[in-house]
């Protein structure tokens, strides 16, 4: 339509970002900022290219309100690329509305795409996959077939369902060689990587073994009992006892898992459960009460019967009791297992799971932060925390298909 | 007499434009970005490519490869062509770039046409129509109108251009003095226009951008007002 917009996207698409800026570097019209912004974001220049998007968005008239849904598109998906979450997700929606109204469908379905991705980084899953479903993989374009199909391995993933997630990395791994950009191509190899990566531990008898994730679902699978140390609970038969929140009944049940099938002195559950060596009779009457609370609490699970010198776990109908223990020991790798189920935790949360304080959870999670291991979402008391996702996510939509006017 | 005038609000009726033809797409995902006609041939601008089609079997019967951003003009013996910043001057036996000239500075411009020795040039978000010395590229009087210009066209002294914006395409012939609307085709929903050349007679070919259609429209026969 305009010479210097047309040539600007051509060099965009044949890959030559300073190409294309040299055409437009002047201009303040609409077309030429957004082509400006998704330039610079090519180039890895994320605040300036959102700051481009931005004023494109804003500049464009009344009557151009798909140019327009296209920058605000273009927009979140550089916010997302910067990991900045922030910003409220009905624009998102609305421009959403607005592609799809114009039948401009891929960009509609990106933007769906977008919506759920942002919710995958914030830890929302349950909101990701209804953001996800409503988006039909078939018919995309190849670089955004990969991306849905990445979004939906990471979910499935994240609920311990390796099955669902190879087939859709083998899909995306399809779909990204199809769409032949390398960066996308290398993310989904990583992720797949991810997959053959020792996930857990198994303790079993005294003796350690690594797991992958797929091992970890067919040790759930089997029908032994499970404590899982690393998402902290009781697993067995297809239930799930959650102890997370309950520290002092986690760690009785670890000691007693870890033991069967001999049984634990009240001694060493004292030991261990209230961290004291000096056990007084005020003691032994607590331990009485809180083998009480895990009694009741799985009894679906297991019984847990007093000997002459302490207790034992009996499962019901398992054979056998295993301990899932997170890949390495130590405070940070016990932090990132548990994160790992992908949804936000607050620092108060985690400190009550591993029954730590607060303080040092805090220190934890900063290392961790630095490390690129988690991601803090939101400020001061709102601040949740999320494991870093398994697939860096390539922005893909950075190119002339979202062009306005195009 | 002032060398810019201004336009006034369109008190044209608009009218459904009637689409004779469709040629096209040619090759997967090319836009067309203008359009010309040589007398025999209907040319399209297809960013890399210029193809020329044989009007009446739809065919392309030859291919010209050249920067073509936007729009083309025939001066009777030699293309023009809009290239980025630039406007070229090809010979179309054997494509062969032969001079260029700037393209208005700082302008988007989109469409091109030749007339009475000029070049004539729209400026897609200024909304106006520029006359340009072919030889320099001064822009020597500026046209303006009330929508994106997408294509410009001469034919028996009705100055028509093409227009798209908010996905809605019209051809509008407009009063090459004042910019009065005195003509409305309105194209079909969801059919854009990116370039627009006269065959001399009774159609009106324009480019159908993204879609990568060339699309003849016949042009209603002039009432004298």
């Amino acid at each position: 339509m305009d010479a210097l917009i047309a040539a600007s996207a051509r060099a965009l698409s044949a890959g030559d970002a300073l190409g294309a800026l040299k055409g437009v570097a002047l201009r303040e019209d609409p077309p030429a900022l957004a082509l400006r912004g998704i330039a610079m974001a090519q180039l890895g220049e994320l605040a300036r290219a959102r700051d481009l998007l931005r004023r494109a968005a804003r500049a464009f008239g009344p009557r151009e309100e798909l140019a327009r849904a296209r920058c605000v598109l273009a927009e979140a998906e550089v916010a997302l690329a910067m990991r900045e979450l922030g910003d409220p997700p009905r624009l998102l929606a609305a421009a959403a509305v607005t592609l799809e109204k114009h039948g401009d469908r891929s960009n509609a379905l990106h933007a769906r795409l977008l919506t759920a991705r942002r919710f995958l980084l914030l830890g929302r899953l349950a909101d990701a996959l209804a953001a996800l479903e409503t988006v039909d993989p078939r018919g995309l374009p190849p670089a955004l077939a990969a991306v849905a199909e990445l979004t939906s391995a990471e979910l499935a993933l994240r609920s311990l369902r390796s099955a669902p997630a190879r087939a859709a990395l083998a899909r995306a791994h399809q779909a990204a060689y199809r769409s032949g950009i390398p960066s996308l191509i290398a993310e989904v190899a990583e992720a797949r990587a991810a997959l053959d990566r020792p996930a857990a531990r198994r303790i079993a008898s005294g003796a350690e073994q690594p797991l992958r994730l797929d091992e970890v679902e067919a040790l759930l699978a089997s029908g032994a009992l499970v404590l899982d140390a690393c998402r902290r609970g009781l697993a067995g038969a297809g239930a799930w006892q959650p102890l997370a929140r309950r520290p002092i009944l986690f760690s009785l049940a670890r000691s007693l898992a870890e033991a069967w099938p001999q049984d634990v002195e009240r001694d060493a559950l004292i030991a261990t459960a209230f961290r004291t060596r000096r056990p007084d009779e005020t003691h032994r009457a607590r331990l009485r009460v809180e083998i009480g609370r895990l009694r009741a609490l799985v009894k679906h699970l297991a019984g847990i019967e007093a000997t002459p010198r302490g207790f034992v776990l009996q499962p019901r109908g398992a054979s056998q009791v295993v301990v899932l223990a997170p890949p390495i020991d130590g405070e940070q790798a016990s932090l990132v297992a548990l994160l790992s189920d992908g949804t936000a935790w607050s620092t108060s949360a985690l400190a009550l799971a591993l029954g730590d304080s607060q303080r040092t959870v805090q220190r934890a999670v900063a290392e961790l932060e630095a490390a690129g291991q988690v991601r803090g979402v939101g400020q001061a008391r709102a601040r949740r925390w999320v494991a870093a996702p398994l697939a860096g996510f390539t922005t893909v939509l950075l190119l002339p298909a979202s062009l306005p006017g195009a | 007499m002032s060398t810019t005038t201004h336009s006034r609000p369109s008190q044209a009726e608009a009218h459904a434009a009637e689409i004779v033809r469709e040629f096209g797409p040619f090759a997967a995902s090319t836009p067309v970005h203008g359009v010309s006609y040589d007398g025999t041939r209907v040319w399209a601008a297809t960013g890399e490519r210029l193809l020329a089609i044989d009007p009446s079997s739809g065919e392309v019967t030859r291919t010209l490869e050249c920067t073509c951003d936007a729009g083309t003009a025939f001066d009777g013996k030699h293309l023009w062509q809009i290239a980025g910043s630039r406007i070229d001057k090809i010979d179309p036996v054997t494509g062969e770039v032969m001079a260029s000239i700037p393209a208005p500075a700082g302008g988007s411009n989109s469409g091109l046409t030749w007339a009475e020795g000029s070049l004539w040039v729209g400026d897609y978000r200024g909304r106006s129509i520029h006359r340009i010395d072919p030889a320099t590229g001064a822009v020597q009087r500026t046209v303006e109108t009330n929508r994106f210009v997408t294509g410009v066209t001469w034919v028996d002294g009705e100055l028509w251009h093409g227009t798209w914006e908010a996905d809605e395409s019209e051809l509008r012939r407009i009063h090459p003095e004042s910019g009065e609307v005195l003509t409305r085709l309105e194209m079909p929903p969801g059919t854009g226009v990116s370039g627009l050349e006269s065959d001399g007679a009774d159609l009106l070919y324009c480019g159908g951008g993204a879609s990568g259609k060339v699309r003849a429209v016949r042009r209603p026969r002039a009432q004298r007002a």
